[in-house]
């Protein structure tokens, strides 16, 4: 088809002219033809969001040490295992077969634990990697570019029956004429808001969990425990929530992360203040020590939880939406009345 | 001749006794009256039809806060306040819009007013405890956008309007259009008697250019005074058989053909365009703008500049600032401007950030004016309904942003690649004009189907910056 021109002596110009083109002919509605586009932001850009204050060195040493004990730990169990069905056998064949399938039933086990172990730390830096997606989409202001975000966000909840709905509607208000920035705010809009509602009422829970456990509990060592305790299934609650889903060793990592961050932000303050922004301090000088204890673990559970919303979450808060302790904090004030 | 300070005062006195009624309600309900405004073939209709229309549906305004917190209840259209001014006929309008072989709004001829009553529940929780479910009334009013070019006729005397638009009639493109009317003025003498018959047929020559003008492809924005193309019920009325006249050298004596068009102008402006300020505009607590930067692009840098005129000399007549709660209750100033580049389904969507600029640039002077009057300033690219959709299309080995929509006429959808606009008004040259062509296209086939509301781009934005504080 030709252009259409209005002016016929006009020569090589340096730009397409207006055009219509072929219907039928080699046409791709915009969404589709974006979500097999190039990636968004190129190479991930590392951590970005959370830098060491001071970078580890390399240490080679502990490396060495580390792994060579790891594999002659792994050598000398291995050696005493076939050991210990080769005399098995020697002893009676039923026993033998008995033994060697436990072995390898253990070895598979072990395989597979390890490799639902990566497969978590894999979706946790993914989650890092959708994060950072959104901050690029965010800032360039593009246009074309946020669908692959918004696809691998939804496909990241696909299983999730209980966020169908969420799911369904964002389909329905994504549009072509949506721009990257708008995008990235309807996801958060339709889909991580309702989960977001939810990880703060678990978080509520667990701090509340916490505060009155400690206060009730007789032993400080046991005190100890239950924070652990409640916080890493705390974190690992909240993860699932946001479809990270982490292991063991995920969760740890998390936790291990998290505090790291409570420091890092600034988020923890000392034991004082904390008492004092819990309690106000006549009030908390006429209560016992142990509620107050109770309040304080309430009030680092409630932190811990809603630091790892914002690290298991595929798009990082804005000003307008952060979750607060503000609501946490009057419940929790609560607890002493309860207790006493 | 100065319009008198006693017809001001009296005009004052009734505007105050018609707001201690209005107060009560307002104190009752939240009321909030939004100003759709904008030229003609803007999309006023088409806009106040899809913001009623999404509005009672909701289902298609995600970033509308009300309706995303799930605190939407519902929204029906109510009667409206004003029972003397005709209702917004939005059941034919969405009628037409989604019938099987949907048709765009005719011209608009009169004034009319909506109602749309709103309940949903406040997001604080105070007000929640207070009140509970809430309500808020929007009223929005559609009238034929010839009219709003009377406005800056206020602070005209009509010895000015007379020079600025004769000179405007001797330039190109209107000198063509005007050459009948200008003939019969050049035998007239401006201090001659006052003859009924010359002053009709000047006044008819003059309509008869104003018309062409505005049938005119070049889009031509600025026709004044509107009722002479859309009289609406002023049909034959003496008040309109006046036209600009050549300033005669000695001061005219009464009697004369310039007085008797000089008294006819004064009560114009009292009866016809004051009036219609004070019933629909003094009292405006939002405003839109909307803009058809595309129509303008498309019709040349001569559209351009005229449009870019009439929208500031427009806004010039309207009270813009930040209001205080006293303000509010007596309906004194505008906050809130919302400036639009409509039609934004006519390119495709990666445009839309360089048609937000453009219209940035366009009405950059305007917008720091008012923004230093206090009010909020936004701008944005919007379409009321959406008719198209952004496709890619390969063109000598290239990938093409193109629209997909049947084009106006025609039955069968095409693929359009309109060119790419710049984002700022000063690189379109005559040259670079050349370079877009957009295409008006027909709404989409059973736009409303599913009932989920008029397809739109941004309208839930529009809304969110316009009513969304009332909302929360």
């Amino acid at each position: 088809m030709t252009g259409r021109t209005r002016d016929p002596d006009y020569v090589a110009p340096d730009y397409i002219q207006p055009m219509e083109l072929d219907p039928s002919g080699n046409v791709v509605v915009v969404p589709d033809e974006r979500s097999t586009g190039p990636h968004p932001s190129g190479e991930p850009a590392g951590e970005v969001e959370t830098p060491d204050p001071v970078p580890a060195p390399r240490r080679w040493a502990v490396r060495l040490l580390v792994g060579s004990a790891a594999v002659l730990v792994a050598l000398a169990v291995g050696y005493d295992t076939v050991d210990l069905v080769r005399r098995a056998f020697d002893t009676s064949m039923v026993l033998g077969i008995g033994a060697a399938a436990l072995a390898a039933g253990t070895v598979v086990g072990a395989f597979g634990v390890v490799a639902g172990e990566l497969r978590s730390l894999r979706r946790l830096r993914q989650i890092d990697g959708l994060r950072q997606d959104a901050e690029h989409l965010r800032a360039a202001g593009t246009h074309g570019e946020a669908e692959r975000y918004a696809g691998a966000v939804a496909s990241l909840y696909r299983d999730r029956s209980d966020l169908a709905p969420q799911l369904t509607s964002l389909k329905d208000h994504l549009s072509d004429a949506h721009d990257d920035r708008e995008v990235v705010r309807m996801v958060d809009l339709q889909l991580l808001q309702d989960i977001d509602r939810r990880a703060y009422q678990l978080v509520l829970r667990a701090s509340r969990d916490t505060a009155i456990a400690t206060a009730l509990s007789p032993a400080a060592l046991l005190d100890v425990a239950i924070v652990l305790w409640r916080n890493l299934k705390l974190v690992r609650e909240v993860a699932s929530l946001y479809g990270a889903r982490p292991g063991y060793v995920g969760g740890l990592k998390l936790l291990r992360r998290m505090l790291g961050n409570i420091a890092i932000a600034g988020v923890a303050e000392s034991g004082n203040h904390l008492v004092a922004e819990a309690l106000g301090s006549t009030l908390a000088a006429s209560l016992s020590a142990r509620v107050g204890q109770g309040v304080i673990n309430g009030l680092l559970t409630a932190r811990v939880g809603l630091t790892a919303m914002h690290l298991c979450r595929p798009l990082a808060y804005d000003e307008t939406n952060r979750p607060s302790l503000k609501r946490i904090r009057r419940e929790l004030l609560s607890v002493p009345k309860q207790v006493l | 001749m100065p319009p008198s300070p006693f017809r001001d005062l009296t005009n004052l006195g009734g505007r105050a006794f018609d707001r201690v009624g209005e107060l009560t309600d307002r104190m009752l309900d939240g009321n909030l009256r939004i100003g759709v405004t904008g030229l003609r073939r803007s999309g006023k209709t088409v806009f106040t039809t899809a913001l009623i229309d999404n509005l009672l549906h909701a289902d298609r305004l995600p970033f509308l806060d009300v309706v995303a917190t799930g605190r939407f209840i519902a929204a029906r259209m109510e009667p409206q306040p004003d029972q003397a001014v005709p209702r917004f006929d939005y059941e034919t309008q969405i009628a037409r819009l989604t019938a099987p072989d949907p048709a765009w709004p005719n011209n608009t001829k009169v004034t009319s007013q909506a109602r749309v009553a709103i309940r949903y529940m406040p997001g604080s929780l105070l007000k929640r405890r207070l009140r509970g479910v809430t309500r808020l009334n929007l009223d929005i009013i559609d009238y034929p956008g010839e009219w709003l070019l009377d406005l800056p006729l206020l602070d005209r005397t009509y010895a000015e309007w007379s020079r600025e638009t004769l000179a405007l009639s001797r330039r190109a493109p209107r000198d063509a259009l005007a050459a009948e009317w200008l003939a019969y003025l050049s035998n007239r003498d401006p201090s001659g008697p006052a003859e009924e018959a010359v002053a009709r047929r000047a006044a008819e020559l003059y309509t008869n250019y104003l018309l062409a003008c505005r049938a005119s492809d070049q889009l031509l924005s600025l026709i004044q005074p509107g009722r002479f193309v859309e009289p609406g019920e002023l049909i034959g009325a003496p008040v309109l058989a006046f036209c600009p006249l050549p300033e005669p050298a000695a001061r005219a004596g009464r009697h004369t053909l310039w007085s008797m068009m000089e008294e006819r102008f004064e009560a114009y402006k009292t009866n016809v365009v004051r009036r219609f300020f004070a019933e629909h505009f003094a009292r405006l607590d939002r405003q839109i703008v909307l803009v058809d930067v595309l129509g303008a692009l498309n019709a040349g840098p001569a559209a351009l500049a005229d449009m870019q005129t009439s929208l500031s000399a427009t806004l010039e007549s309207f009270h813009h600032g930040r209001s205080s709660w006293l303000d509010r209750l007596l309906g004194g100033r505008i906050d809130r401007v919302l400036f639009a580049a409509t039609k934004a389904d006519h390119i495709p969507s990666n445009q839309h950030g360089n048609l937000r600029r453009l219209l940035d640039g366009l009405v950059a002077e305007r917008r720091n004016a008012i923004r230093f009057e206090g009010a909020a300033v936004e701008t944005m690219a919007l379409a009321a309904l959406k008719c198209t959709e952004t496709v890619m299309a390969e063109h000598q080995g290239r990938q093409l942003s193109c629209v997909r929509g049947i084009p106006l006429g025609r039955t069968e959808p095409t693929v359009l690649y309109p060119g790419e606009i710049p984002d700022d008004h000063r690189l379109l040259d005559r040259d670079g004009i050349r370079k877009l062509n957009f295409l008006d296209f027909r709404p989409p086939t059973l736009a409303g189907r599913h009932g989920r509301g008029l397809p739109n781009i941004r309208l839930d934005q529009a809304l969110e910056f316009l009513v969304g504080d009332f909302l929360s």
